[in-house]
């Protein structure tokens, strides 16, 4: 392993380590552009030079590897001459456009202008003019005049995807990035470039105009789209309420983890919180008899449905549970089982349209805990919980998120299932035909609005974290079942997610030995020979 | 309406000249030469059938043909008059040469005249600064230009 | 004062081309005495003739080859630098037309010296004669049974960028690829053409090789200076009375190349100025021309030995439109890589041009100065080092010319004259 020293600290790094990531490891961050460690190096944009002693000129660093010896001065005065020309150079044609662009305030031209540069301007000449707002796909827009042209957009088409609709077309001051003319750039992971590239060349169709990012807070999370578990930051408007009509899920940004999706996450997970604040939110307990709906208190509700559990016998009634519940909600839902002695469990609702998967981080599998469920022992069969209730056998149906009725089984014979049970009670975050038919609605907290964590299809146990309060009356399913739990005569659980999780790691040997500073921003495994 | 298609002879060729490289991607510019050849220009539907041929995304076979200037992206004129404006030939009067031109043909720099006869270009260092002024005609270099020589030149391109 | 005529020797004959004058004149014995030498025995002959790139960086040619690392058992390319583009310059283009076979004599000895089984030949595409003419002399050189017994040679033709004269953006373009250098480390030697260790060599390069194999090392250093051997072909244009390549040693003088071989300055017949070595070199003063043309003598000189392109300028010329048709050179040839070249190569020729219009203004030469030296080593590939020769040297040397143009003289600068007729 080399051992070389960066602004006189010594560090020893792996063998092939670029300067980049050794300066990383002694606290120092380079400036740069074109490169990105998730992609071949470039070495176009010319801004990570440093002083390497015993080379007559500055060097990039991301193409110098560590090597024994190696003494490495990021901050001479030549280094910061160096930076303060060749920012120069990337402004000379830049168009001024940072009161209209998406990207101020997390731009790297303004950000390593005002460490970096600081200088007087004095390019009076006519700028070179190229397209502008041109839209590549559906999710990604451009504008060739901002873009500095790292080709980091091009390397990722080519190298992630492999799907190489990207290239830098022309040459000297006209050369732009482009597209083969026609052409779109539709592959499912295509707003990723919009999250590499360091400037507002490449901008979110969605979240064009929307709010300014300064008004944004972030927050760890996981994406619930499918499977995977891509780590993703929730990024919340909640100080400018009037911005983009009220939505407070701003924007999905992926987090780096090495072991799940690295810096990547697919389009579909990306624009995927949709239903947070869409109006079918359920925002209160709701109560029908016949056609007539109207809320109810919570009291009324977990009343309702406490008395209802505690009425019936244990194989009257059906619980159908969702892969898109959290451990936490799982594991309370098994201790309310368990409390009257209930069986009929399941959680696994097929699809209508089968879900698709690739080789790289789309799964088939399109909610994000069902490997946790399976763990916490609820995997039963929810077509026989149907005809149980068909066959009047099952006379509550308790069904957590799911719209049966749009499921992949056929829709009246569900609809025979619904009618036939005397008690239909619905808990979820989104109404849907399922809840309209509902005799008790308990509205859910979305998960951007409580913490937990799931585990995903590697049995991977993932935090995600509490972005927003919830709506109206809505509660985290926990936090309901723990409610139910203490209708039903056990001991109040406190609500937090946290305690949930401690008792769950207790009794479920999967769980064994994780915890919530375990699992932290990485996730842990889970022992899942131990199911 | 033609389909872009190399005739089988043509295609042989592509796989022979692919062959001699390591990576056939290496064949790409000699057979987009060819391409020209056979179709008169590189349009975007002969782009897209280059890159078929070499399983390359038509992005990729796009930033090579922009990015030399050998390849007409539009049709060319029958004949293609490109004459060097770079330093010796500057100093022996490229402008001139030019001039003339563009008053014969009735055309800009970069245009083709309406009938189809010629293209002009003004291109750089043709690397015949002895002989200058000089132009390139299709693939010839015509040298020691006169405006004489020049009114010859173009009487003699149908 | 040439002295002997090497590479020269036969262009006056008639099908100086064809393999039977080849031969006539002595061509492939070096070959075949080549083929009883150790590949390392080659190399150290090389590096003992001084011999230094001609093609523009004039970097040791021996020194190269031995830079193959040792014990690398997959195929190693010999690439010939063909594509000839400095402004100036055109002594390849002669080669290729009148002494085809000397390059592939040339070829055949230096892939044994490197341990190569294929070549490739880079033609500029606009060559469109010479590139014929090459390939039927390797036509015949396969007839003749030299290239196919365990060398290969395949003759490529580019497509129109000077870019492609830079070794990787060269090595880039034969991939078929944009003509984009390389970023270095790694160097072309250890990782090259299709990710194989390559040599690059200029044409002229290796047109001297079977010289040196036949007449050895020592011969052809003493043809030179102390640290280049050898002659090269001088391209002298511009206002000369003889415009034309000239072959003389090294040594020679600029003066002795512009007034004795060349036939003397023309124009109003007084010298203002020489381009030296390509366009890329930084220019020379009339009373700086006393300098030996060797790659050191025209380091120490300030400017540099390049192609040998040598571009003559009378007091007639204007240097401030001299510069503007360079710079636009510079701009139009980019390859728009890395960013210091891309950006400021065309806004450094929009300010030029906008001088020589009259609407300069007096900050502007002091900013292309500073623009230019901070852009110098700070990129990819030295083709913006190339452009910073012009951009530095014509306005530090002929700040006056500039400075009447900003200072709205009401008259343009002597503007350069129309072609006498004839």
């Amino acid at each position: 392993m080399p051992k070389l020293t960066i602004d006189g600290k010594e560090i020893e790094v792996p063998a092939g380590t670029n300067l980049i990531e050794a300066a990383r490891q002694a606290g120092v961050e380079i400036p740069h552009y074109c490169y990105h460690p998730g992609l071949s190096i470039a070495g176009q944009c010319r801004l990570c030079m440093v002083d390497i002693e015993k080379t007559p000129r500055p060097t990039i660093a991301c193409n110098a590897q560590a090597a024994d010896g190696m003494v490495v001065w990021t901050e001479t005065d030549r280094v910061k001459e160096t930076r303060r020309s060749v920012m120069e150079f990337h402004l000379i044609n830049h168009p001024l456009d940072c009161p209209v662009c998406d990207q101020a305030g997390e731009c790297w031209l303004q950000i390593y202008y005002m460490r970096h540069g600081l200088y007087e301007p004095r390019m009076t000449d006519e700028k070179v003019h190229k397209p502008k707002a041109v839209p590549l796909g559906p999710h990604v827009m451009l504008d060739a005049e901002r873009c500095i042209l790292c080709s980091r957009c091009v390397r990722f088409c080519d190298e992630i995807t492999r799907t190489g609709e990207l290239g830098i077309m022309n040459r000297g001051d006209h050369s732009e990035i482009g597209l083969f003319p026609g052409r779109e750039l539709a592959n499912r992971y295509s707003a990723n470039v919009v999250d590499i590239c360091p400037v507002g060349a490449l901008t979110d169709r969605d979240f064009r105009f929307q709010v300014r990012v300064w008004y944004l807070d972030s927050t760890k999370s996981i994406c619930p789209g499918c499977a995977r578990g891509c780590n993703i930051e929730v990024h919340t408007n909640r100080r400018r309420p009037h911005h983009a009509e009220g939505r407070r899920v701003a924007r999905l940004k992926p987090r780096y983890n090495a072991d799940v999706n690295r810096w990547w996450i697919c389009d579909a997970g990306r624009y995927g919180y949709g239903a947070v604040d869409d109006k079918s939110r359920l925002r209160a307990p709701s109560r029908r008899e016949g056609e007539a709906v109207a809320d109810a208190t919570w009291e009324e509700a977990l009343a309702a449905v406490a008395g209802t559990l505690g009425r019936l016998e244990p194989d009257e009634v059906g619980v159908i549970a969702s892969p898109r519940m959290a451990n936490e909600d799982l594991f309370a839902l098994r201790r309310v089982l368990e409390r009257r002695g209930i069986r009929r469990v399941g959680f696994r609702v097929p699809p209508r349209e089968p879900g698709d998967e690739d080789a790289f981080l789309i799964r088939a599998d399109k909610s994000p805990n069902a490997l946790g469920a399976a763990l916490l022992g609820l995997d039963g069969d929810v077509a026989a919980v149907l005809a149980a209730a068909r066959a009047r056998q099952v006379k509550c149906l308790w069904i957590f998120d799911h719209d049966l009725l749009a499921a992949g089984w056929d829709e009246a014979e569900v609809d025979r299932a619904l009618r036939a049970a005397e008690t239909v009670i619905f808990t979820g975050a989104n109404a849907n035909a399922t809840s309209e038919r509902a005799h008790w609605v308990l509205p859910a907290a979305a998960w951007v609005e409580r913490e937990g964590t799931w585990t995903n299809c590697e049995g991977r146990v993932q935090r995600f974290r509490q972005a927003l309060e919830p709506l109206g009356q809505a509660l985290p399913t926990s936090d309901i079942l723990g409610r139910v739990l203490a209708a039903l005569g056990v001991a109040a659980v406190p609500p937090r997610a946290e305690r949930w999780f401690r008792d769950l790691a207790a009794a479920v040997p999967a769980f064994a030995g994780l915890s919530y500073p375990s699992i932290g921003d990485a996730g842990q495994p889970a022992a899942r020979g131990a199911a | 309406m033609r389909t872009v298609q190399f005739p089988p002879e043509q295609l042989a060729e592509v796989r022979r000249l692919q062959a001699l490289y390591p990576d056939r991607r290496g064949a790409l510019l000699p057979v987009l030469h060819m391409a020209q050849d056979a179709f008169g220009w590189v349009s975007l539907e002969v782009e897209e059938y280059v890159a078929g041929l070499f399983d390359l995304s038509p992005a990729h076979v796009h930033e090579v043909v922009t990015f030399y200037t050998l390849y007409f992206r539009q049709p060319k004129g029958r004949h293609v008059v490109s004459v060097c404006h770079n330093l010796s030939c500057h100093l022996a009067g490229a402008k001139t040469v030019l001039d003339q031109l563009r008053t014969r043909l009735g055309i800009e720099v970069g245009e083709t005249t309406p009938d189809g006869r010629v293209t002009l270009l003004a291109v750089e260092c043709l690397c015949a600064c002895e002989r200058a002024p000089m132009m390139q005609v299709d693939d010839r270099y015509e040298l020691d230009l006169t405006p004489e020589k020049v009114d010859r030149i173009l009487e003699g391109l149908r | 004062m040439t002295g002997e005529r090497i590479l020269m020797r036969n262009f006056d004959r008639p099908d100086s081309h064809s393999l039977a004058v080849y031969r006539e004149t002595g061509g492939y014995t070096a070959w075949e005495k080549a083929q009883g030498m150790e590949p390392a025995a080659i190399t150290e002959e090389v590096k003992a003739s001084n011999l230094r790139g001609l093609g523009g960086a004039g970097f040791p040619t021996g020194t190269k080859w031995s830079f193959i690392p040792k014990g690398h058992t997959g195929p190693v390319y010999l690439v010939i630098n063909a594509d000839e583009g400095e402004p100036g310059t055109f002594k390849d283009r002669y080669l290729l037309e009148r002494d085809p076979h000397a390059l592939i004599e040339g070829m055949l000895i230096a892939a044994r010296a490197i341990r190569s089984a294929t070549g490739f030949v880079y033609v500029r595409g606009e060559y469109v004669e010479p590139w014929r003419r090459f390939g039927a002399a390797v036509r015949e050189a396969y007839e003749a049974g030299y290239l196919g017994q365990g060398f290969d040679v395949v003759v490529h033709r580019g497509a129109g960028a000077y870019i492609c004269g830079e070794e990787t953006g060269l090595i880039s373009s034969l991939e078929g690829k944009k003509g984009w250098p390389k970023v270095k480390p790694p160097f072309p030697a250890v990782r090259g053409a299709f990710g194989m260790p390559t040599i690059v060599n200029n044409v002229e390069t290796i047109s001297h090789v079977p010289h040196i194999v036949n007449r050895g090392g020592a011969w052809f250093a003493s043809l030179g200076t102390r640290t280049q051997g050898g002659t090269r072909m001088f391209s002298v244009s511009g206002r000369v009375a003889r415009p034309g390549v000239y072959e003389a040693s090294v040594a020679i003088t600029l003066r002795q190349l512009i007034y004795d071989l060349a036939g003397g300055v023309t124009g109003n017949g007084r010298l203002k100025g020489v381009v030296p070595g390509g366009s890329s070199a930084p220019i020379l003063r009339a009373d700086e021309i006393d300098v030996p043309m060797d790659v050191d003598g025209l380091r120490n000189a300030g400017t540099m030995a390049g192609s040998a392109g040598v571009v003559v300028m009378d007091e007639t010329v204007s240097i401030p439109e001299a510069l503007m048709v360079v710079a636009r050179f510079y701009a139009h040839e980019s390859c728009g890589q890395c960013t210091p070249c891309r950006e400021s190569t065309g806004w450094i020729y929009r300010m030029v041009h906008r001088i020589v219009e009259g609407h300069g203004r007096k900050e502007d030469l002091d900013t292309i100065l500073d623009v230019a030296r901070r852009g110098a080593g700070t990129t990819i590939c030295a083709f913006y080092d190339g452009a910073v020769g012009p951009y530095i040297s014509y306005i530090e040397k002929f700040r006056d010319e500039f400075e009447e143009l900003i200072d709205g003289a009401g008259t343009r600068a002597v503007a350069t004259p129309a072609p006498a007729a004839g």
